[in-house]
């Protein structure tokens, strides 16, 4: 008898393991290189630290750097605000309405959302270059408009002048990312039931009120989480302004990130940087959470 | 009557979206085969003359072979790692009742709402003092850490929909844990392995800020970071600077019209369970 009961026990003992050792691999790898190192960026941000030497404690003075003497925050956080203004609207919008379009439409559906979306698998780096090479003064797209006759914007400096450099980078930023948005509203609109369109156009609905009686109420859950994420992300973005203009010209497009990036890696001032990343990831963050509680008190979720 | 008009201006509209989402990547291909003094006068256009030797120039300027070879290295080692780990992990956290699973599922959750500048500065700090800047290494680490959230969650909700009796079974007939996951829940799930591993080649393949900072031998950079390259030093030729960047794009454009569903599947579902 006691030989089953010792080998259940056994069994059971190594049951018991066997999930940490399929789970810790992955956790640890985690750990160690993101949760970790993000854990020392938030002690650090109450050092002055060039990253090599000793670290000297000085508690808040990093963070009132940030919020009175430090002149390019603000230019950054107002250009974060104004990047999170155009993309809270034109991407969503167009994305919305292209999705509506697409998932009525019978003919090319694979193939507009199959083109639509090749930009966003692009590496934003390599795309962020090739547009610089289009605004370039000399040999970009100015010669386009030159011979089209169009003189005032064949002499406009699309990233070169810094009262509209910022949009030049949006408007490519846009390029590459409306098509996700698309397809997010593409596939929530796909997963509404039938029936409901059915049961409205018996009521006399037609097609355009449609919209505002059943597919925005259907899809609101997505359309939801694409405003929270896209309040997250606009302070986020780093790839195409660092790619197209390195914040300038004159810090006329600095951004958050790339201003961390400058002091962490250019005047190696880690700490500073640490404590900029903080503020950063507090904004993301919340942000972030601000949206699955929505999302959890609204009923939207499953989990 | 009326319907026709709207119906043309709808495909107008979005064949309008189409071109203007298509034509400045198509060009960028058109201007890999043009002269650099015709790129220059029109950056649009076919070429006056198509020419060849862009491409053999550019690759060979580039180090596109080195570079081609050193993102494959790093992107098939964090594949192979990441689809055993997350594998794993994910047939844990769907399969197996233990104590602080739902510890684990936070946490990823957690996990991939950390923004990359929270710790790419004491990364590269730690990294640089133990020897591992400029290392292939430093950035399968990175990678597959930042790929594994994702990739956890995405697999979880996959796996988490093969009936447990499958591998209950195969347990019966005395295979172990392992087994039953190698055996029965891997040919099940073949399809999303490799969903996931398309999704990580991509991500690796265009990862520039990482690949940037870390790396700054020649010898050991991906394609990603190439193009920079021709921006500083060859600034003046446009014709290399297209044609470096559809030497870098062509790839994840030939798969992704290959596997198309697969990204937009992949790339889309796991932010709707986000």
């Amino acid at each position: 008898m006691s030989t089953p009961s010792g080998a259940a026990a056994g069994q059971r003992k190594k049951r018991n393991i066997v999930p940490y050792l399929f789970v810790l691999p992955a956790f640890l790898i985690h750990v160690c290189i993101v949760t970790g190192p993000s854990l020392s960026t938030l002690v650090m941000s109450f050092f002055e630290w060039n990253g090599l030497g000793d670290a000297k404690f000085i508690g808040l003075r990093n963070f009132a750097e940030i919020f009175t003497t430090d002149k390019v925050v603000r230019i950054a956080l107002i250009n974060n605000l104004k990047w999170l203004a155009i993309f809270i609207t034109v991407p969503i919008i167009l994305g919305f309405i292209v999705a509506i379009l697409v998932s009525r439409t019978k003919r090319f559906q694979m193939l507009f959302r199959t083109v639509y979306f090749v930009p966003y698998v692009l590496s934003a780096a390599v795309v962020g270059k090739i547009w610089t090479a289009y605004f370039n003064p000399y040999y970009g797209i100015n010669n386009l408009f030159a011979a089209m006759g169009l003189t005032g914007l064949a002499e406009t400096l699309w990233i070169g002048d810094p009262a509209i450099a910022l949009y030049s980078v949006a408007f490519v930023d846009n390029w590459h990312w409306w098509g996700f948005v698309m397809v997010m509203f593409m596939s929530a609109l796909q997963q509404v039931d039938p029936s409901l369109y059915e049961s409205a156009r018996v009521d006399g609905v037609n097609r355009f009120q449609e919209i505002f009686y059943i597919s925005i109420p259907a899809i609101k859950q997505t359309i939801a989480f694409m405003l929270i994420m896209t309040v997250m992300w606009s302070f986020l973005t780093f790839d195409y302004v660092y790619v197209m203009t390195y914040g300038g010209p004159a810090n006329s497009t600095e951004i958050l990130a790339t201003w961390i990036y400058k002091n962490a890696f250019v005047k190696y001032n880690a700490g500073y940087a640490n404590a900029l990343c903080v503020v950063q990831s507090v904004i993301c963050i919340g942000f972030y959470y601000l949206q699955r509680f929505i999302s959890k008190k609204g009923g939207l979720e499953e989990e | 009557m009326k319907n026709k008009v709207l119906g043309a201006l709808k495909y107008a509209f979005l064949f309008f979206l189409l071109l203007f989402e298509a034509v400045p990547i198509l060009q960028v291909f058109i201007n890999a085969f043009r002269t650099d003094g015709d790129v220059k006068t029109m950056p649009f256009g076919l070429p006056k003359q198509w020419v060849f030797n862009n491409w053999a120039e550019t690759w060979q300027i580039g180090g596109y072979g080195t570079a081609f070879l050193n993102s494959l290295i790093i992107a098939a080692v964090v594949i192979v790692i990441v689809l055993t780990i997350v594998g794993l992990g994910a047939y844990a956290l769907s399969k197996l009742e233990f104590r602080g699973r739902e510890f684990f599922i936070g946490y990823f959750f957690v996990a991939i709402s950390l923004p990359s500048f929270l710790y790419i500065v004491p990364d590269y700090f730690v990294f640089n003092s133990i020897g591992l800047i400029d290392t292939r290494l430093s950035l399968v680490l990175v990678y597959t850490a930042t790929q594994i959230p994702f990739n956890m969650l995405l697999l979880r909700t996959f796996l988490a929909g093969i009936p447990r009796e499958v591998e209950e079974a195969a347990k019966i007939d005395g295979c172990s844990e392992i087994q039953a996951f190698t055996l029965i829940t891997l040919p099940i799930a073949k399809s999303i392995f490799m969903t996931v591993a398309i999704l990580v080649f991509v991500n690796v393949w265009n990862e520039f800020l990482f690949a940037n900072t870390f790396i700054m031998a020649d010898a050991l950079k991906p394609v990603s970071t190439r193009f920079v390259k021709f921006v500083g030093e060859f600034s003046s030729n446009m014709a290399r600077i297209y044609t470096a960047s559809a030497i870098t794009i062509l790839p994840i454009i030939a798969l992704y019209l290959i596997f198309s569903r697969r990204f937009i599947e992949g790339m889309t579902s796991g932010s709707v369970k986000g």
